[in-house]
């Protein structure tokens, strides 16, 4: 998947802003929003906070997570820990990109929030790299990956489904191994004439035989 | 080298990335007459070998001549259906009036598949829900309505649409709503600061 | 936005007669999951069209609605931002099953001719039909007249080659409830069974969860 569609996806994600304004309610598709009141804070989705921060409309509350100490915390557990630890949120690569980009002045010590969830991504995802080449060296064809967010998940993707197909694929032949094709008898035998063709590329990854 | 021309056809095809090549109807057509001459062959041989006694190594020649057909004709496919993907993706692009200088590279009976792929989706966009989607744009998720500029020239006052002026003087930067500035990008008074 | 009812919508109805008072939100959510799953099966799944034809009615009405605004209105934007993200969602996910319908059309073609026969659930809507059948009809035209060269030759034997899914594909999911039994596909012919807990996330063949997807009891993420 694209990077902007995990965007999109992350965008739906509620937090929490401190209106500038006074305004009786927003009625979405998805739902109300508001009543806002100057100074009241009011739970809103990212796309809207985001857009009312560019117009200077709002201050942001950051997540609980988006802080030092707990991120500190987080870091730790995740060094300590063989397996993946529960992030605090699904979407805390995009959170964190797009609160770090349009709103930095309303995170506290924004520059070392960046910094450490930059440590604690990169931590994970060597994390995955390890447990993908483990799973591909054992063949397994199933995994569980529960605490892998979305944009971890698609961080091997292509290439763990992939090497899995292949190695699928490569199991398989194993056993089916068609005997020598009788290619010449039914070729000396079809006299039929036919113009009925059908679509075949190069690659055969995907073609019947 | 039989099989030869269709590995041409295949590489020249691959080179291009992105951009269609001229249909190489030459190569086309030498890899046509391959085909014909190497299955008649064949054909003759066969029925020899029905005839008479059949020889092993007659067998060996038409299974040979058996896989270079077979792959000419898989090169002659790929190649055609290949190039049908990238006019897909053209007319995804460029919408249903193709630029001539693609146009020219592309053989007759490309352009008719085109138009008539083109007509195809056009027909499809309008039978969807009440009145129609035009699934050609809406490509990319939408981002902010507002978008930050930097001005490059000392451009002097612009009205916005909801009856501000603004002075734009050289670097200096504004947070003003995409379409309203997206003329001004193209003309080179705006940098879309990202 | 006021609740919607809907009758006769199979796909997300409880199986009773009964009204479903539904909220556009939930709509919405069905909507990005359709996307989701859509994007990652290999194949094509069974079409979402009662689905698409609310969001696109709202998207309409909205629209109506935002015309009304001043342009000064602040609000307007959100609205309009709003509208636009639906109409991406929509949008890409019908994009994407016309890729698929292109690249598999035979083979699409075929499988819901055997779903009518059986009497089966259609997947593909009336309208993603006929534009799948006048595909594979320019294409087949097209290719006769490309491959016209060689009168007599058997190209049966060897170029009757159908594009079709690769349903062995790994794909990821996330369960929506406890799921017991769920066979690791190996190629074997006995296979492992294993037990998928509710909300858990795995990575696993399509073709052992196939049936899943289509019943929403998992999610492809």
């Amino acid at each position: 998947m694209d990077p902007d569609e995990l965007e999109f996806l992350g965008e739906k994600v509620y937090v929490s802003i401190i209106p500038t304004f006074n305004n009786d309610g927003i009625h979405l598709i998805s739902g109300d929003l508001g009543p806002f009141r100057a100074s009241l804070p009011v739970n809103v989705p990212l796309w809207v906070a985001v857009s009312l921060k560019r117009q200077k409309k709002c201050k942001i509350q950051p997540p609980d997570w988006m802080d030092m100490q707990k991120l500190e915390y987080i870091k730790e557990q995740e060094k300590q820990s063989s397996g993946f630890t529960k992030m605090p949120s699904d979407h805390y690569m995009v959170e964190a990109k797009l609160l770090l980009e349009c709103a930095p002045d309303d995170i506290p010590r924004a520059d070392e929030v960046r910094t450490i969830i930059k440590d604690i991504w990169d931590i994970r995802m060597s994390k995955i790299r390890s447990s993908v080449t483990k799973l591909v060296k054992n063949s397994d064809f199933y995994a569980a990956v529960d605490n892998l967010t979305v944009m971890e998940i698609n961080s091997v993707r292509p290439i763990l489904p992939h090497a899995l197909d292949h190695l699928f694929r490569m199991k398989n032949t194993e056993k089916t191994r068609p005997t020598q094709s009788s290619n010449v008898s039914s070729f000396l035998l079809s006299k039929r004439a036919s113009t009925s063709f059908h679509l075949s590329p190069v690659t055969s990854s995907n073609t019947e035989d | 080298m039989y099989g030869e021309n269709g590995y041409t056809l295949i590489k020249e095809l691959a080179r291009s990335e992105d951009n269609l090549p001229p249909y190489n109807a030459e190569l086309v057509t030498h890899i046509s007459r391959e085909i014909k001459k190497i299955y008649d062959e064949n054909q003759i041989d066969a029925q020899q070998s029905i005839n008479e006694n059949i020889e092993a190594s007659i067998l060996n020649t038409i299974r040979v001549r058996n896989a270079v057909t077979k792959r000419n004709v898989r090169c002659l496919m790929a190649y055609h259906f290949n190039r049908l993907k990238c006019l897909r993706t053209m007319r995804w692009e460029f919408g249903s009036i193709l630029p001539a200088d693609i146009k020219s590279n592309l053989s007759t009976a490309e352009i008719e598949w085109f138009s008539k792929y083109s007509r195809l989706l056009a027909n499809y966009m309008r039978s969807i829900g009440e009145d129609g989607v035009n699934l050609s744009i809406d490509l990319k998720p939408p981002k902010a309505l507002y978008i930050e500029v930097q001005c490059l020239v000392d451009y002097g006052k612009f009205d916005l649409n909801d009856g501000t002026t603004l002075l734009l003087k050289k670097d200096s930067r504004h947070y003003l709503p995409r379409n309203e500035c997206e003329e001004l990008i193209r003309q080179g008074v705006f940098k879309h600061i990202i | 936005m006021e609740d919607l009812t809907i009758d006769d919508l199979d796909n997300i109805s409880t199986g009773s007669d009964d009204h479903v008072q539904i909220t556009p939100a939930e709509v919405i959510e069905m909507m990005e999951e359709a996307w989701t799953n859509e994007k990652f099966a290999p194949e094509i799944l069974p079409n979402k069209s009662e689905i698409v034809d609310i969001i696109l009615d709202q998207i309409t009405t909205m629209e109506e609605n935002i015309k009304k605004l001043s342009s000064s209105d602040f609000t307007k934007s959100i609205y309009q931002l709003e509208v636009d993200r639906l109409r991406f969602l929509v949008s890409s996910y019908l994009r994407t099953r016309l890729e698929k319908i292109e690249t598999y059309v035979i083979h699409i073609l075929k499988e819901e001719e055997k779903r009518v026969e059986r009497g089966s659930e259609k997947y593909l809507t009336e309208q993603e039909f006929e534009f799948a059948k006048e595909f594979s009809f320019t294409m087949e035209q097209y290719f006769d007249k490309m491959m016209r060269f060689y009168p007599g030759v058997p190209a049966d034997t060897w170029s009757n080659k159908i594009i079709q899914p690769n349903n062995n594909t790994f794909v990821f999911l996330k369960s929506k409830k406890r799921i017991e039994g769920v066979p690791i596909d190996e190629g074997n012919a006995e296979s492992d069974l294993v037990d998928i807990q509710d909300g858990s996330r795995v990575i696993i063949s399509y073709n052992s969860v196939a049936e899943l997807v289509k019943n929403g009891d998992v999610h492809l993420i």
